[in-house]
């Protein structure tokens, strides 16, 4: 490749610890960072960003979430959907209810939330394999499903199931009106911007605070678990301690996630969308994605989201308009999802990440073989 | 404190006669359950592998089966060329998906199984439109009126439940037999338990999962008919699956007579939750958490299912 | 080559221990003695419960009978955190590597008990963070210095050859800084060259650190070169105690590795 680690030496464990260690790829972090944060907002119109960047980021941080307990933790979990029921409802409550309220907290509640619930739910891991999991995780899948449509007061007693999000619900700075109107802006405090803006940065934080964790004690402690149970309680691992630590992580990103799928991507709150199929497509997610990859969870989120609509768009442009229609994209999804999950579990274990790592690799070295 | 009081009515209620019938249609009901539970512990005795594409199996067989019927073939005719369709089905996804990934974690061969579920959905929701199919499948489904036969015993029974019940007592009969003093069931029991051993004992390995994915296929076919009578063909079908989970995990998941007791405790526990619990939880639908909390506080107490085999771990 | 073993205090005693797997009897009626500063080798022909033996001292079985003292402390049960706690790091025959993760990563996953940061700390990079991941560094890269695993630091376990993966067990087990090795079979399946180096290593381990060291093995070489004390297993009970030359003129023990027929 045209760059790699030559030539770039480590004079200290600290730099060696660096989250980006190869200096050019820095630059392409700190470039991906500005295109992010900059140019998107400037050229994007309204579909890119509701239909496209805003729900690949939520769906990444939810596969992220996942990732944590299945991928690092070794713990799968059928109930992602289910815990990012209790975030979605969680934010709601709060910032309908309390008129100081402002989306960070909010969101954060939610992923306190659905972290505690997911507590509840994962202390059985105590006791059982972590296969036999699934089956407290499709419990809490389930148990959310019932209990949102049962107790009708967490959504305000709407007839129709769903709650609208007004602006007033979408307080993001401090002294947002006074800033608004000194500035002159709309007050349409859900518009797609100001939704973009929220997610990115929190996407990003949680991004960065989900790398800190895996390359801490905290993570090789999950990682541990996962490879060698008896080998890590001999070592002093507290096996159970780790389980609980890596579910609450876990389900508190579901939580955020769900608060923001809801709030910045769908833009109102509805138990229907939380259900046993999201949690699937999400572990779909993250199989396709990698396993203990960060990266990963990102890139199975774009994957399984954006197929559909990159297949609806090649066929547009290369048939014209509307020759594929909505069943032929599902079924074809699943086939291709289905497909190259199988594949990548036989030939490529790690998923895309796998495979940019092999790239990587052999760039290295490229054009030579080995 | 009236809450308290409510608990306990709620008890009490069960034990009248409609609480026995309630219970003895829980069980029956469960029965289909452990119909479905069958096949996923007949592939996971054999291979190790918890095969979640069961229940897109189950749907695969009873669709062909239908389109065939629907377009007036002879339902013996149909039902021989679904169980060979069947048959085929099972070798084919063990060779291409199963093989490869033989030496990996249980973990990646149950996602594979989960992928190849969602490439079997898609596959047949393009094949088939996802219109509702009926089966007529000439099953009486008129109910028992026990009191005929036992004077004081004021309940009824279906007897469409009944013949469930007894196609899977058959079914388990069979396999328990098959298992213990056939060869072939004994060569099954050994690849299951270290594949590699198998191997170098000189049992074929590939015959011998091709073997099980074929019958698996047809009983799944057998268990998708009598399903599909029930709810007619459709889509739910596929979640069919969701139900035989809870039921393995009570049973244990390598044992064939655990899938019955397992069905007849999730069933039962599904139906009295629902009808005597439900609204001191607020509301109806707590069936499908009902049945997993079941089996979750089942394997808390035992982890590895009533008659599941305890694994000593080495290290 | 050795020191005596008399007059030496007791590091860890182990009295009557009865192990059972169901209808099988594992272990019978063990008793012995490890001497603090000693290597101390287990020794016996196949099956006979070495392992087990092992396991049971760290918690990892549970004794249906008998008590294991340790460092004056008595426990009936031992439970793998406290083992741990206590100072008794174990490797393992059929090695036990976290196999996600590179050698360095492993061996610092070694330090675990000393890293007192917490997920809140990692996650925000604050706090005790760094300087616990810069610190036991440091620590880790002088095991990697004294095993000679420079070259392969970063790589991970799984794609790391046998012998390798051994040594990097010890580094692992090392990393905790133990009074007492617990070491499972440490050359097994090594060429020459390696159990050579592998033998140096317990050996510096044991004169350098002063730790107390258990290993099962089965070369006889390596045993009578490197251990003070021996202790001979056969059917799960014990049939031999003392110094290598005084085992090794023992008849039992003579008979259980050539193979006598018992008239039972």
């Amino acid at each position: 490749m045209y760059y790699r680690e030559t030539g770039q030496k480590i004079n200290s464990y600290a730099e060696d610890r660096r989250m980006v260690p190869v200096r050019e790829d820095r630059w392409v972090m700190w470039a991906f960072m500005v295109v992010m944060f900059i140019v998107v907002p400037l050229i994007a119109n309204d579909y890119a960003l509701s239909a496209i960047l805003i729900p690949m980021m939520v769906l990444g941080v939810a596969s992220l979430g996942l990732n944590i307990a299945t991928g690092y933790n070794g713990q799968l979990s059928l109930g992602s959907a289910g815990f990012m029921c209790f975030g979605a409802f969680a934010a709601f409550n709060v910032l309908f209810r309390l008129d100081w309220m402002n989306v960070w907290v909010a969101f954060l509640f939610a992923g306190l939330v659905a972290g505690l619930v997911g507590i509840i739910f994962g202390l059985p891991a105590l006791r059982i394999k972590g296969f036999y999991l699934i089956v407290s995780t499709l419990c809490a899948q389930f148990f959310a499903e019932w209990f949102f449509n049962a107790y009708p007061w967490f959504l305000n007693y709407t007839s129709s199931g769903v709650a609208a999000l007004p602006p007033h619900h979408y307080r993001f700075l401090p002294f947002q009106d006074q800033i608004f109107d000194l500035f002159g802006l709309e007050k349409d405090y859900n518009a797609y911007i100001y939704r973009y803006f929220i997610t990115l940065i929190v996407t990003v934080a949680l991004a960065v605070a989900a790398k800190n964790m895996v390359r801490s004690s905290t993570g090789r402690n999950w990682m541990a678990v996962r490879d060698q149970e008896i080998a890590a309680k001999v070592i002093g691992i507290s096996v159970g301690k780790t389980k609980i630590n890596a579910f609450f992580i876990s389900c508190f990103y579901s939580g955020v996630a769900g608060a923001m799928y809801s709030y910045c991507y769908i833009g109102n709150v509805d138990f229907m969308i939380y259900n046993l199929r999201r949690s699937f497509l999400i572990v779909f997610m993250i199989i396709l994605g990698g396993l203990g990859s960060i990266l990963g969870s990102f890139l199975g989120a774009v994957f399984v989201y954006g197929w559909p609509i990159f297949l609806t768009r090649m066929a547009d442009w290369i048939f014209g308009g509307g020759t594929l229609d909505t069943a032929f994209i599902e079924n074809n999804s699943k086939i291709i999802v289905g497909t190259f999950i199988v594949v990548l579990l036989i030939y490529q274990p790690q998923g895309f990440a796998g495979l940019w790592n092999s790239v990587k690799f052999r760039l290295r070295v490229w054009p030579f073989k080995t | 404190m009236e809450y308290i009081a409510s608990i306990g009515a709620a008890f009490s209620e069960m034990f009248t006669l409609f609480g026995l019938e309630v219970l003895i249609g829980g069980m029956l009901s469960g029965v289909m359950y452990s119909l479905v539970a069958i096949g996923f512990v007949l592939i996971y005795k054999s291979s190790g592998v918890f095969n979640f594409a069961q229940g897109t199996m189950l749907l695969f067989a009873a669709l062909t089966f239908v389109s065939l019927t629907e377009r007036q073939v002879n339902p013996i005719l149909a039902f021989i060329i679904t169980s060979i369709v069947m048959v085929i089905m099972g070798i084919i996804i063990e060779r291409t998906v199963m093989r490869p990934l033989a030496n990996q974690s249980l973990l990646s061969l149950f996602m594979a199984t989960v992928g190849l579920n969602y490439f079997l959905e898609g596959l047949a929701q393009g094949t088939w439109d996802s219109a509702v199919h009926g089966i007529e499948l000439g099953i009486p489904s008129e109910p028992i009126f026990v009191a005929e036969y036992v004077p004081w015993l004021d309940i009824l029974v279906s007897k469409f439940d009944g013949f469930a019940a007894a196609v899977a007592i058959i079914l388990v009969v069979g396999l328990y037999l098959f298992f213990q003093y056939t060869r072939t069931g004994l060569s099954l029991r050994a690849v299951s338990d270290d594949h590699m051993a198998a191997q170098a004992v000189g049992i074929p390995l590939s015959k011998i999962w091709a073997i099980v994915w074929a019958v698996t296929g047809v009983i799944t076919f057998i268990v998708g008919l009598i399903w599909a009578d029930r709810l007619s063909v459709s889509f739910t079908l596929t979640w069919a699956v969701l139900k035989g989970l809870p039921v393995i995990l009570i049973g244990g998941l390598t044992s064939i007579p655990g899938c019955i007791i397992g069905g007849l405790i999730i069933g039962a526990s599904e139906k009295l939750g629902e009808i005597f619990f439900a609204e001191l939880f607020g509301g109806q639908g707590i069936e499908h958490w009902w049945a997993y909390l079941t089996a979750l506080v089942f394997i808390l107490i035992r982890p590895t299912g009533i008659f599941g085999e305890r694994e000593i771990e080495r290290i | 080559m050795s020191n005596a073993v008399n007059g030496k205090e007791p590091h860890m005693v182990i009295e009557n221990i009865d192990l059972s797997f169901g209808g099988i009897k594992c272990i019978t009626d063990i008793s012995f003695t490890v001497y603090k500063g000693e290597i101390c080798a287990v020794i016996g022909p196949n099956g006979a419960g070495k392992s087990s033996m092992l396991n049971v001292i760290n918690g990892v079985y549970i004794p249906q009978q008998g008590s294991i003292t340790f460092e004056g402390k008595k426990f009936e049960k031992m439970k793998p955190h406290s083992a741990a706690v206590m100072g008794i790091a174990r490797t393992f025959q059929n090695i036990a590597l976290f196999t996600g993760m590179s050698v360095v990563e492993n061996i610092m996953t070694g330090r675990n008990l000393m890293m007192k940061s917490t997920f809140i700390e990692n996650a925000l990079g604050i706090g005790r963070n760094k300087k616990e991941e810069l610190q036991h560094r440091e620590a880790c890269e002088e095991i990697i210095d004294f095993l000679g695993l420079q070259a392969i630091r970063k790589t991970p376990v799984s794609a790391l050859s046998y012998g390798l993966q051994k040594r990097v067990e010890l580094g692992r087990a090392l990393a905790a800084e133990p009074n007492m090795l617990l070491m499972d079979e440490p050359i097994a399946g090594m060429n020459l060259e390696e159990k050579l180096d592998m033998a140096c290593f317990i050996q510096e381990i044991n004169r350098n650190r002063g730790t107390t060291i258990v290993l099962i093995e089965h070369d006889m070489g390596v045993v009578m070169d490197i251990s003070d004390h021996v202790v001979v297993m056969d059917y799960g009970a014990k049939i031999g105690d003392g110094t290598p030359d005084e085992v090794i003129n023992n008849q039992a023990v003579v008979d259980a590795y050539l193979g006598v027929s018992h008239d039972d």
